[in-house]
């Protein structure tokens, strides 16, 4: 008895629990206008510092200026 | 007094935020970065010792000459497995959550003795751990094999995580949740009750005959589908724009691809149970969900390849960008591949043999591990401001790996094949059983040579991470990288 009681509980918790989540988290994100604009969703990670264009990681001892795009070797 | 001034000439409030999150990571973030790399080290360690044994089956078998049930495959196996996927890939894994939580949540890290003690508390349960199942205490439930009062432990430093993360959400910066922050919640915030419950259903009140057997794989496909491998798109998604400086291509569809994943990963478990003695509509219903993956899976490779698309040429200027791209690469074809193993008549052929071994490296080793790898190599120069010592020695790491990978998942999935081909006509002349071993065993010491390239890519990495531990990186003035360029230069040629 108690055992297949802890049984369908965590089954049903389980359902529960990981899929009532996921339905609030959906609700809640559309609620609160967090897929009204993307475009400005997908740029939260650049700042005034870091901005959109700006490489934040290149090997040690190497600089920016050495990034050399592919084809400009060509063009000159 | 505040040295965030000093730390970022050009004082900007954007860097002067950064910094000071970075700075409230520093101490957390690093003892998991630590231990992990260590847990790394013996991971690979057991790993090369199983791998050993299986084509010198007399490798290692005694102890200073006295026989021990210690050394005996059947545990070795065991602890590699739990060292890799506990005790590195969770282990570092949430020391990038840690990271990315603070970052994308823009508040400094909140109760760092919470994480901290997490940690600690993790650690205790690993080593008791890896003793019980060398002493013999081990369950033969794979993933789990850990005994109920570890997994209590384990389960406690996976809860006061959880709790991190709620809180730390709570408390994040206004504004927009990004589609990584959305991953990493679903990993921290479902894991723990999925582990919950499948010890407790397993371990402490077992369930009745077969039923353990979907319990165990609804929980040992879980803990890849809605722990790593969240954590590792999480990553990709936050690493490959932030590195090139690009926002992510379609940012529809990475919300999208997450959905999808919260909506089909967790019903795939089953398909491990194919031919087994269960319903035949649980499997197959577990089967259609296999596939429903594809939509994911097709999302978020189409999505960083985009993102990519213009930029491949970084690869060769950013070790984090190298690492990741390699990763994400790795989880599109792991996740097809796995789609595939779920169709019955080509599992029929795949399943108990080496190809699912080969699978299984791919997915935690080529796409989880990579990615982690190129993480630690953006955070922790962030945290001891410092750069990494040698360009070098990142490229050896990166080589020796992605070689050693491909090797080994090519090594496993032919060899695979043929002892699939041959088990299923076990009758014939030649295909006697220790004829099947004896053709699997070129292919089983190519996955050991593939396994010391490994090992030479970790013993470097976990060098250099020691180096920049104990402040022996090359010194920049600014808290982020790039902004003052260091003096000297290395070789860079690719």
């Amino acid at each position: 008895m108690s055992e297949m009681f802890i049984f369908y509980l965590l089954i049903v918790g389980s359902m529960v629990v990981l899929g009532g989540s996921a339905m609030y988290g959906i609700y809640w994100a559309v609620r609160d206008g967090q897929y009204v604009n993307m475009k400005k969703g997908a740029e939260v990670i650049f700042g005034k510092d870091e901005p959109v264009g700006k490489v934040t990681d290149l090997f040690p001892g190497m600089k920016p200026e050495d990034i050399k795009q592919p084809g400009a070797a060509k063009k000159r | 007094m505040d040295t965030t001034a000093v730390l970022v000439p050009d004082s900007d409030s954007d860097a002067r935020e950064r910094a000071a999150i970075d700075r409230s990571c520093r101490v957390p973030v690093l003892l998991f970065f630590s231990v992990a790399i260590f847990w790394l080290l013996m991971g690979t360690l057991f790993g090369m010792i199983a791998s050993i044994k299986m084509h010198v089956p007399d490798f290692l078998t005694t102890f200073f000459g006295v026989p021990a049930g210690e050394l005996s495959f059947g545990r070795l196996r065991p602890i590699h497995l739990n060292i890799v996927a506990y005790g590195w890939a969770a282990v570092v894994g949430i020391g990038v959550a840690i990271w990315l939580m603070a970052r994308l949540c823009r508040a400094p890290l909140r109760n760092a003795w919470l994480v901290c003690a997490a940690g600690v508390l993790w650690n205790v349960g690993m080593i008791a751990g890896i003793f019980s199942i060398l002493l013999g205490y081990g369950n033969s439930i794979e993933y789990l094999e850990f005994p109920p009062f570890v997994t209590f432990i384990l389960f406690l430093a996976y809860a006061l995580v959880s709790v991190w993360a709620v809180d730390m959400f709570v408390h994040r910066k206004k504004g927009h949740v990004y589609v990584s922050q959305w991953y990493l919640l679903a990993a921290l915030f479902w894991f723990p009750w999925l582990y919950g419950t499948a010890n407790i259903l397993l371990n402490i009140q077992p369930v009745a005959g077969s039923v353990q057997g979907i319990i165990t794989w609804w929980y040992g496909h879980n803990v890849l589908g809605l722990w790593f491998t969240p954590i590792g798109l999480a990553s990709a998604y936050y690493f490959i724009p932030k590195v090139i400086g690009r926002p992510v291509y379609s940012y529809y569809l990475s919300a999208f691809g997450f959905w999808a994943l919260a909506l089909f990963y967790s019903w795939n478990g089953g398909h491990h149970l194919i031919g087994g003695p269960l319903p035949a509509w649980l499997i197959t219903a577990s089967s259609v969900a296999s596939f429903m993956m594809f939509i994911p899976v097709l999302v978020t490779a189409i999505n960083h390849h985009m993102t990519m698309k213009g930029n491949f040429h970084m690869l060769k200027y950013s070790p984090t960008l190298r690492f990741v791209v390699f990763g994400a690469m790795c989880y599109t074809l792991v996740s097809f591949q796995g789609s595939s193993m779920a169709i019955r008549s080509w599992n029929y052929l795949t399943h108990f043999t080496h190809y699912t071994i080969g699978h299984a490296h791919l997915g935690l080793y080529g796409f989880f591990t990579m990615i982690m790898f190129g993480a630690v190599y953006y955070i922790v120069p962030r945290l001891t401001n410092s750069e990494w010592k040698s360009a070098r020695m990142i490229k050896i790491h990166f080589w020796f790996c992605a070689y050693g990978i491909i090797a080994m998942f090519v090594a496993l999935s032919i060899g695979g094949l043929v002892e699939g081909e041959m088990l299923l006509n076990p009758k014939g002349a030649h295909n006697t059983f220790p004829d099947i071993v004896e053709a699997t065993k070129p292919y089983l010491i190519a996955r050991s040579i593939s396994g010391l390239l490994l090992t030479v890519g970790h013993v470097v990495f976990a060098w250099h991470f020691v180096l920049m531990l104990v402040g022996m990186g090359r010194r920049t003035a600014g808290a982020t990288l790039l902004t003052e360029a260091s003096e000297e230069r290395e070789g860079v040629a690719i």
